[in-house]
């Protein structure tokens, strides 16, 4: 069976297993959609500097939860000890690693764009082409965001205090993630000419490639005993 | 601190094997090994011609943890291992597998919804559907009921007479010498014991059993002197 | 914890010790010069005023800190390479050195930048960024570590946590640099060159601080190496307690 079918078994598995107890998706969207009602309380809504801080507003609500995503994605393989039936299996660890970023990429995004959709709504945009840009940054952006997370969620999952320390490991490793997206959206949401969106595109993609590559690496040493 | 040492243990094809020992002893550690999920910090695990390491296909392993995904049902996990391990004909292997462990009518129901004796045949169906060279079995007794153990002694004993190499960590002294070909008794790391089934009397064992868990000096003094 | 891979770590320890030793007197020598040369060989900055003598010691440390961090690089690879756990103990001496001397780069920086540019903290500054980015991952490095029991388990995944916090730090500079000539600030440092005797003050000051850090990161090493054996005994006599029991 070749590693491309693989992949797609191990992602298609972790799917399943999401839409058949989707409450993990429920908190985190919940959580999302929490983050933009508290922003809303926060800061002036009418005024033009929380106009400008809109994108950032968007992607506080998109980060905190996909954390949360993160997390749970390995939570969910402790508990019947399924991580150790996949580290048993004749696998090798860079299918392990891609089939677990592509589930949690493809929730990412899921879960991403029904926060755009509220977003939209909650911050009076339109649902013009334009958006699909963001949606590009979104997909983009979760790639990365995924990369990494999977490989620190599946070190700490055995660790107790795993819920607080994968934030505290994963945000200042995202950082070029968070400029690029948040600039990138600012471009394309506020701004008159979107001028140096390539180039913060250019940034995710380069972001993606380096960290799926060094996750595919790496990811052996992370799931060891 | 050291889990396992100077250990020198060879299996034959066939052996059953039953390891017993306190907790702590270091018997889950030595099936890891075996399994290829530690590496040891010296020494090395030799499958006949082969060595452990690429050799992960070649196991069945099962744990008190069953390694099943609650959500899916009986036969989906059942293919999803099965293609993991590249077993042909996945979906008519899986569902011989199901009528052998007697699970055939619950295969289209969520694992989350069997009973424990259930999960732990499933399970061992999962560990036997690649046809691995060795099962590796570690305290597979644990929350069986009487008839959940009484069946899985059953099973295993099929396997047995099938011919299979089996490794059996247990606490249910009776389960494992009514199944086993050869003894091993683990305690603190080291092998304090071995021998062959036909060599010990079942009655006497647990008692032997103590004594070979309290102190080594002690069981070769009196081993000295019942034959003196 | 202590491997079958592990040379005997006595003999390692004492080296490194050893290193240590042989620094101190140069790097005594070294950082008396350099403050020489910081306070009283190099001429006051015609704007900046008394305040820019911190400089010195602000780009020494500076360069330090992000040469442990490679440290700290290295030594993950190298362990996930070869499984001796002695590259663990050189990794944590190089983090803990790197965290504080970052911690002095944002110090010294804030005196600085305070009668300069009127703010403890310049925001935008790709350099001031990037070194507080360097300081959060540190810190999230020693959180990793004591949050996981001592094992090949605890050094494999610091090692992960360290090469790809290290890939990180130069995509998270370029891209605050990116981000900020398309949104430039407005406080810029002054681009005044600068006199001979300084860049000689400069140079000394460099190597002195290099020699200070990696004395300190040998000794740190060795009194690592030592701890972890010590350990190792206590629990050995542990073990032999138990059996007599």
């Amino acid at each position: 069976m070749n590693q491309v079918a693989l992949t797609w078994i191990l992602a298609e598995k972790d799917l399943k297993v999401a839409y058949r107890s989707p409450q993990a998706f429920l908190t985190t969207g919940f959580f999302a959609l929490l983050i933009l009602v508290i922003f809303n309380f926060a800061f002036d809504p009418g005024s033009q500097a929380t106009r400008e801080a809109t994108p950032g507003i968007l992607w506080v609500a998109l980060l905190f939860p996909g954390i949360i995503q993160l997390n749970h994605s390995f939570q969910a393989e402790m508990e019947e000890g399924t991580l150790y039936g996949l580290i048993l299996s004749p696998t090798d660890r860079g299918v392990l690693f891609f089939g677990k970023v592509l589930a949690n990429w493809v929730f990412l995004v899921v879960v991403d764009l029904f926060v755009l959709v509220v977003f939209v709504i909650f911050y009076n945009f339109s649902f013009s082409v334009q958006m699909l840009w963001v949606v590009l940054i979104i997909v983009l952006a979760s790639v990365g965001f995924a990369a990494v997370g999977t490989v620190f969620a599946a070190m700490l999952s055995s660790i107790r205090t795993r819920e607080v320390l994968l934030p505290i490991l994963l945000f200042p490793i995202i950082i070029p993630i968070i400029l690029a997206a948040v600039n990138g959206t600012q471009e394309v949401l506020i701004l008159e000419e979107a001028q140096f969106l390539h180039r913060w595109l250019q940034l995710l993609i380069a972001f993606d490639v380096i960290f799926l590559a060094s996750g595919f690496l790496l990811f052996d040493y992370v799931v060891a005993e | 601190m050291r889990a396992v040492l100077n250990l020198d243990l060879e299996v034959c094809t066939g052996d059953f094997l039953a390891i017993f020992g306190p907790n702590g002893a270091g018997k889950t550690t030595l099936l890891k090994m075996v399994a290829g999920l530690t590496q040891p910090t010296s020494g090395d695990i030799q499958f006949t011609s082969q060595d452990g390491h690429s050799g992960r296909e070649r196991v069945g392993y099962v744990s008190h943890q069953s390694f099943l995904y609650n959500e899916l049902t009986g036969i989906e996990n059942l293919i999803f291992y099965g293609r993991l391990y590249g077993v042909g004909e996945v979906r008519e292997r899986a569902d011989a597998m199901l009528v052998k462990m007697g699970l055939r009518d619950a295969r289209h129901r969520k694992v989350g919804e069997y009973s424990r004796g259930m999960k732990q045949r499933l399970t061992l169906a999962r560990a036997l559907l690649h046809e691995p060279d060795l099962l590796l079995l570690d305290e597979p007794y644990t929350g069986l009921d009487q008839h959940g153990s009484r069946l899985f002694t059953e099973v295993l004993q099929g396997l047995k007479e099938e011919g299979r190499t089996v490794l059996l960590i247990t606490h249910n002294l009776g389960a494992g010498l009514e199944l086993c070909s050869r003894v091993v008794i683990q305690n603190k790391g080291e092998l304090v014991f071995q021998a062959s089934r036909r060599q010990l009397d079942a009655s006497e064992f647990e008692r032997l059993y103590f004594q070979a868990v309290e102190g080594k000096k002690n069981l070769e003094s009196r081993i000295q002197n019942s034959e003196v | 914890m202590l491997s079958q891979n592990d040379q005997p770590s006595w003999q390692l320890a004492r080296r490194y010790l050893q290193v240590a030793n042989g620094l101190l007197i140069p790097g005594y020598l070294l950082v008396a010069v350099a403050l020489y040369g910081a306070f009283l060989y190099a001429p006051t900055e015609r704007e900046m005023g008394d305040v820019q003598r911190i400089f010195y010691f602000h780009m020494g440390t500076a360069w330090n800190a992000f040469l442990t961090f490679f440290g700290v690089f290295v030594a993950g690879i190298t362990y996930l390479i070869t499984r001796q756990s002695k590259w663990d103990r050189l990794a944590a001496a190089c983090a803990e050195i790197g965290m504080v001397f970052t911690t002095i780069v944002m110090v010294t920086g804030s005196i600085w930048a305070k009668p300069i540019w009127n703010t403890w903290w310049a925001w935008g500054d790709p350099r001031l960024m990037t070194t507080m980015v360097l300081w959060l991952l540190y810190a999230a490095y020693f959180l990793l570590r004591s949050s996981l029991p001592e094992g090949d388990k605890k050094y494999q995944f610091c090692a992960v946590f360290g090469i790809i916090a290290f890939l990180d730090v130069p995509i998270v500079y370029m891209s605050i640099r990116w981000w900020r000539t398309i949104h430039p600030v407005v406080i810029t440092s002054s681009g005044a060159g600068l006199a001979t005797e300084m860049i000689h003050a400069l140079i000394v000051s460099l190597i002195a601080m290099t020699v200070l850090c990696v004395t300190l990161v040998t000794l740190r090493t060795a009194m690592r190496l030592n701890a972890s054996l010590a350990d190792e005994l206590f629990q050995q006599l542990d073990q032999r307690g138990d059996e007599r029991l």
